[in-house]
C-alpha cells in the first residue's frame, strides 16, 4: 500500500466515503430529520412564490429526462439537476429556511439535490431511507467544517453569500455519498464543485437570492455526477496553496485542517449545534428585533391600554452592523424580509410577523410607512453581527418623553431555544397545507418521521 | 403611495452597462474591430472543433446527453446529436476551452470561447422565429468581449495573471449574459437584470486550472450567462447596482473601482485598441515565450532536423514571471503539461517546437524529455512582471563542456504585438477543423466568418458545424 501523505482534500474524501449509518448519534438524527421536515416544508410554501414560477418556466424548456419531483407540482417532473434547481430555490424563496452558525441556510443546498438524485437512480439500487439521512448530513456536515476553516465566516456576511460557498460543497459531498462515489470520486466532486461556487452578498434581498440555494443544490449534484463519471480536478481544492488559490478563494483568512477519519467514531457538529428554525419568512436577524418589538408593544399596551402609533415619537433600534438588513423603506418583499425597520414595525403594529406580512398591501400601508419614519437606527459596540452573539432591542420614546424598552437575547426558535415538536409541526402543516392536502401532509410527516426505516428513499421525493 | 423618491437617482455604473448593451448597434462597429473579431470567431471555432476530441469533451457531453430533449443546438462536430441550448453552449465552451488553445486578452482572460458558444446556440433556438444575420451575431459577440474587457479594468489586480479567480469564470459569465441579453433584444431593465442574475453564478478558483475540470471554467461561464440572460428575459431580478457594489462583483476582487462606459455617440471598443494573442499551440499563453526563445536557441545547438543530444546539456535556466500554478517541473498529465514552463522548454527543445501532439501521453512520458526536464530550472528576475502585456522569456543553456548559449523573447509569434497573419489563422483554423469537419464544412466555415457582415442568416455557421455535407447550407449563406 502506497503511503500517502494527508492533504485536507483526501481527508474529506475519505470522510465522505468512509462515515457509516452507525456514525449518526441519536441528538443528530433527530435534528437532521426536523431540518429535513422544515426544508421540505418551506420548500412546498415556497413553490408559490414568483420567484420559483419564473425558474420552472425557464427549466421546463429542457425537460426531457424527466425521473424528478418538483415541490407543489403533483405530476411534473423535470430533469433531476434542474429538479433541484427548482427545488432548492423554493426553499429559499421566502427566506424561511433553516439557519445555522456559522452562519449559512444549510437544509436547502442539500436536500433537493438528494431527493432528485434518489430518483434518478435505477429501481435495483435506490437507497434507503438510513443512507439517505446519513448523506444528508454528510452534506451539512461538510458545510459546517468548512466554514469554521475562516473566522470571518462566523460572522454575518459580506461578500460572497454563504449558501453559495459552502452550499454548493456541502450538495456535492451529499450526492457523492448516496451515490456511493469511490475516495477518489469524492475529492473531484468537491473540487468540480468549488468551480461551481460563489456568488456575491449583492443578490440578498433580491428576487436572485433564492437562485443561491438552487445553484448550491444544483451545481452540487451536478459535480458529484460529473465525477462519477470521471471528470478530475484539483486534487488540493481544500489546502491552502499560496499564489494559486483553490477553496480559499472565498476567504480573506482560510486555515483548513483535516478531518478526523471516521475509523471509530465521528461526532457530527450538529450535535453540538443545532439550527434555528425560523417562525416567519425574514432573514434570521428580524427574529430578534421582532421579539423585542412584539415585547415592548405590550409594555406599551398595558402603559397605556392599547397600541396607539400616535404616543409615540421615535422608535430606537439597537441592532448589529450588517448593511444588506438595515433598509429604512423597502420597496419590495425581498428588501422587505432584509428590513430590521420593516420587521420592527410591523410587529408594533400586527403584534406579530407572518406570510402574509410581506404581501405588496401589507409593505405599502400608510400606518406603517408612518411608524417607519419614526426609526431611528444604533449600532452598540456589543451587539456583534453573529448569530450566536446578536441581540435585538427595540426602544419605544413616547411624546411625553418616557422610554419603554424590549429586548430579545434569544428567541424562540434559536439554536439555544429549539422549536418545541408541535411548533416546527405546526410550522410545516401551515406551509405544506399551501399545496398539498391534508393526508399528504400527514403522510410526508410520518415518512420523515420513519426516514431511517424507509426501504426506498425515492419514496419521499415523489410524494412531494 | 408608499414613499417613493420622485427625483431621478444619478445613474448606477450597472445602469450605464445596461443601456450601453442595449443601445449599441452595428453601426459603432468600427472596421478593425469587425476585422479582429472576426478573426476570433475563426480562431474560436476551430480551437473548439479540435477540442471535441478531448476526454473532458466526451465527458461533459455524456453528462449533458441525459437532458436532451426537443433539443436543438448544433453540438461542434457532431451531426449525430443535438442538446438544448444550455448544455450545447456548456459542451461547446468546454470544448474551446479544452486543450488551452484559444484566444487570450490583456487585461487577461480567454474572452470568445465564453461568449461565442453561448451566441450560436441561442440563435439556432431562436431562428424559428427569427432570423439573425451575420451582423446581429458580430454585434453581439463584440458586446460580450467589450463587457468582459471593461470590466477588468475595474481592478488593477486583474491585470496581472490570476492567483484568486480564474477569470473567464467571473468576467466571462458576465459576457457571456450581456451577449445574450443583446441577442434577446432585452429592455435596459432586462440587461441590468442579467448581469445582476450572472453575477451570482461567476467565479471559480484558480485550483482547478492545469486541471480536466478548467475547461469547465468556460463552459460553465457560456451556459450561466445565457441562463442568466434567459432567466432576466422571464422577469427575474436581482440587484440594480450589482456592478457598482462591493458586495456585488467586486467580491471577486480584493481592488474594485466600476466606472462608466463611453457614450454611445462615439463609443470605442477595446478591442479597436487592444488585439488578442492567438495561440499556435495549445498551452498556457505563458509558455509561447518559452517555446520561441528555446526554438531560437535551439539553433545554436543543431542543425533544424537534427535531434539534441540531450546527455550534452547540462543545465536548462528558464527565466520568467512568478506565476505559480503554471510552474510544473515534472507534470503528469496532459493538463499539467499545457501548464508548465519546464516542460514548454524541454519539448521545444527536444521538437524544436510545440504542437497539438506534443501532449500526448506518450510523449509527455518519453525519457529524453524527463531527462531534460530534470536539468530544468526556473528564475524569476524581479523585472520580469506576471502580466501578458510585460513579462518576458529568457533562457540559459549550459553544456556539460561549459559553453552556455542564451535567448530572449519579448514578443512571441501570435502576441498582439506581432499578430498572427490570415494565412497562418487560416492554417491554424484549418488544421483544427479538418480533424472533425470536411473540406468543404471547414471551407464554408472560413467563408461565413469572412464574409459575416453580409451574410442574412447566421444559423448556417450551426449547419457547418455539425458536419453537414450539404451545398444546400451554402446557397442559404445568402452572398451577393
Amino acid at each position: 500500500m502506497l503511503l500517502c501523505i494527508i492533504t485536507v482534500t483526501s481527508s474529506f474524501a475519505s470522510f465522505i466515503h468512509g462515515v457509516q449509518p452507525e456514525h449518526l448519534s441519536e441528538v443528530v438524527r433527530n435534528r437532521s430529520k426536523r431540518m429535513i421536515l422544515d426544508s421540505i416544508g418551506v420548500g412546498l410554501v415556497g413553490s408559490t412564490t414568483r420567484v420559483f414560477n419564473i425558474a420552472l418556466q425557464y427549466c421546463q424548456l429542457y425537460a426531457s429526462n424527466a425521473v424528478s419531483s418538483v415541490y407543489g407540482r403533483k405530476g411534473l417532473k423535470l430533469s433531476p439537476t434542474l429538479a433541484a434547481f427548482t427545488n432548492g430555490i423554493a426553499a429559499h424563496s421566502m427566506d424561511f429556511d433553516d439557519t445555522w452558525h456559522p452562519a449559512t441556510h444549510p437544509s436547502g443546498a442539500v436536500l433537493p439535490a438528494l431527493l432528485a438524485a434518489s430518483q434518478m437512480l435505477p429501481p435495483s439500487s435506490k437507497p434507503n431511507g438510513l443512507d439517505f439521512l446519513l448523506a444528508f448530513n454528510v452534506g451539512i456536515e461538510v458545510q459546517g467544517r468548512l466554514m469554521r476553516f475562516s473566522t470571518e465566516a462566523h460572522n454575518i456576511p459580506k461578500r460572497f453569500h454563504p449558501p453559495s460557498v459552502v452550499g454548493t460543497m456541502g450538495s456535492a459531498a451529499a450526492t457523492a455519498k448516496l451515490l456511493s462515489l469511490n475516495v477518489t470520486q469524492c475529492a473531484h466532486a468537491l473540487a468540480i464543485a468549488a468551480s461551481l461556487a460563489g456568488a456575491p452578498m449583492a443578490n440578498a434581498a433580491t428576487q436572485a437570492k433564492p437562485l443561491h440555494i438552487g445553484n448550491a443544490t444544483r451545481l452540487g449534484l451536478e459535480a458529484a455526477l460529473l465525477a462519477a463519471w470521471g471528470m478530475e480536478a484539483s486534487p488540493l481544492i481544500l489546502d491552502d496553496i499560496p499564489g494559486c488559490s483553490g477553496f480559499s478563494a472565498f476567504y480573506g483568512d482560510y486555515r483548513p485542517k483535516p478531518l478526523p477519519l471516521p475509523a471509530n467514531s465521528h461526532e457530527f457538529l450538529l450535535e453540538k449545534q443545532d439550527v434555528a428554525f425560523k417562525r416567519f419568512p425574514a432573514h434570521l436577524g428580524m427574529h430578534w428585533i421582532v421579539d423585542a418589538a412584539v415585547s415592548v408593544r405590550n409594555l406599551l399596551i398595558n402603559y397605556s391600554g392599547s397600541f396607539s402609533p400616535s404616543l409615540i415619537h421615535a422608535i430606537v433600534l439597537r441592532i448589529p452592523v450588517s448593511k444588506y438588513i438595515n433598509r429604512p423603506f423597502p420597496a419590495s418583499e425581498h428588501q422587505a424580509r432584509h428590513s430590521f425597520q420593516f420587521n420592527a414595525c410591523t410587529a408594533l403594529l400586527d403584534g406579530k410577523v407572518g406570510l402574509n406580512s410581506f404581501t405588496d398591501g401589507c409593505i405599502h400601508r400608510r400606518e406603517l410607512t408612518e411608524l417607519l419614519a419614526k426609526v431611528l437606527v444604533e449600532h452598540p459596540e456589543d451587539n456583534i453581527a453573529n448569530f450566536d452573539k446578536m441581540y435585538g432591542e427595540v426602544a419605544l420614546v413616547l411624546e411625553n418623553g418616557d422610554v419603554l424598552t424590549g429586548r430579545c437575547d434569544t428567541f424562540y426558535g434559536h439554536w439555544r431555544k429549539p422549536l418545541s415538536r408541535e411548533s416546527l409541526l405546526n410550522k410545516f402543516r401551515s406551509n405544506a397545507s399551501h399545496v398539498l392536502p391534508d393526508n399528504k401532509v400527514n403522510s410526508i410527516i410520518a415518512t420523515v418521521d420513519n426516514l431511517e426505516n424507509l426501504p426506498d428513499s425515492s419514496q419521499l421525493a415523489s410524494s412531494l | 403611495w408608499g414613499v417613493c423618491l420622485m427625483t431621478p437617482t444619478p445613474m448606477t455604473v450597472t445602469e450605464n452597462f445596461a443601456n450601453v448593451i442595449h443601445g449599441l448597434n452595428a453601426s459603432h462597429l468600427t472596421d478593425r474591430v469587425i476585422q479582429r473579431s472576426k478573426r476570433m470567431i475563426l480562431d474560436t471555432l476551430g480551437v473548439g472543433l479540435l477540442g471535441t476530441s478531448t476526454d473532458v469533451f466526451h465527458k461533459v457531453t455524456q453528462y449533458s446527453k441525459i437532458y436532451h430533449s426537443d433539443a436543438s443546438s448544433t453540438v461542434w462536430g457532431h451531426s449525430d446529436f443535438r442538446l438544448p441550448p444550455l448544455y450545447a453552449a456548456f459542451v461547446n465552451g468546454v470544448a474551446v476551452h479544452s486543450m488551452d488553445f484559444d484566444d487570450t486578452w490583456h487585461p487577461a482572460t480567454h474572452p470568445s470561447g465564453a461568449v461565442l458558444p453561448a451566441l450560436l446556440a441561442l440563435s439556432e433556438i431562436l431562428s424559428q422565429k427569427q432570423k439573425f444575420s451575420g451582423l446581429d451575431l458580430l454585434l453581439a459577440f463584440n458586446i460580450g468581449i467589450e463587457v468582459q474587457g471593461r470590466l477588468m479594468r475595474f481592478s488593477n489586480e486583474a491585470s496581472n495573471v490570476p492567483k484568486r479567480f480564474h477569470p473567464p469564470a467571473v468576467v466571462g459569465t458576465m459576457g457571456s449574459a450581456a451577449a445574450t441579453a443583446k441577442l434577446l433584444a432585452l429592455d435596459q431593465f432586462k440587461c441590468k437584470a442579467a448581469l445582476a442574475v450572472a453575477a451570482s453564478y461567476a467565479g471559480a478558483p484558480m485550483a482547478n486550472a492545469a486541471t480536466q475540470t478548467k475547461p469547465l471554467h468556460i463552459g460553465n461561464a457560456a451556459r450561466h450567462g445565457l441562463e442568466a440572460a434567459c432567466l432576466a428575459s422571464l422577469g427575474l431580478q436581482g440587484n440594480k447596482q450589482i456592478l457598482d457594489m462591493e458586495s456585488g462583483l467586486g467580491a471577486f476582487y480584493t481592488d474594485y473601482t466600476p466606472q462608466f462606459l463611453p457614450t454611445l455617440q462615439s463609443y470605442s471598443w477595446l478591442l479597436d485598441q487592444q488585439d488578442v494573442a492567438i495561440k499556435r499551440f495549445p498551452a498556457h499563453l505563458g509558455t509561447h515565450w518559452v517555446a520561441e526563445a528555446v526554438s531560437s536557441l535551439r539553433k545554436h545547438l543543431v542543425e533544424t532536423d537534427d535531434s539534441v543530444p540531450t546527455s550534452r546539456i547540462k543545465k536548462i535556466v528558464v527565466k520568467v514571471p512568478v506565476v505559480r500554478y503554471v510552474n510544473r517541473p515534472f507534470p503528469n498529465s496532459e493538463h499539467e503539461a499545457r501548464h508548465s514552463f519546464q516542460f514548454a522548454a524541454c519539448t521545444a527543445l527536444l521538437d524544436g517546437s510545440i504542437s497539438v501532439q506534443s501532449f500526448s501521453d506518450q510523449k509527455i512520458s518519453r525519457p529524453e524529455l524527463k531527462e531534460l526536464l530534470s536539468k530544468t530550472k526556473l528564475e524569476h528576475p524581479a523585472d520580469n512582471k506576471p502580466s501578458f502585456e510585460n513579462l518576458y522569456c529568457e533562457v540559459n543553456v549550459t553544456l556539460q563542456n561549459g559553453k552556455m548559449f542564451s535567448e530572449r523573447c519579448d514578443t512571441f509569434y501570435g502576441h498582439w504585438r506581432k499578430p498572427l497573419s490570415t494565412d497562418d489563422l487560416k492554417k491554424k483554423f484549418h488544421s483544427n477543423a479538418s480533424s472533425v469537419l470536411s473540406v468543404e464544412a471547414t471551407e464554408g466555415i472560413i467563408e461565413t466568418v469572412d464574409n459575416l457582415e453580409k451574410v442574412e442568416d447566421c444559423s448556417v455557421l450551426g449547419a457547418f458545424l455539425k458536419g453537414t455535407q450539404s451545398t444546400k447550407v451554402l446557397s442559404k449563406m445568402c452572398l451577393p
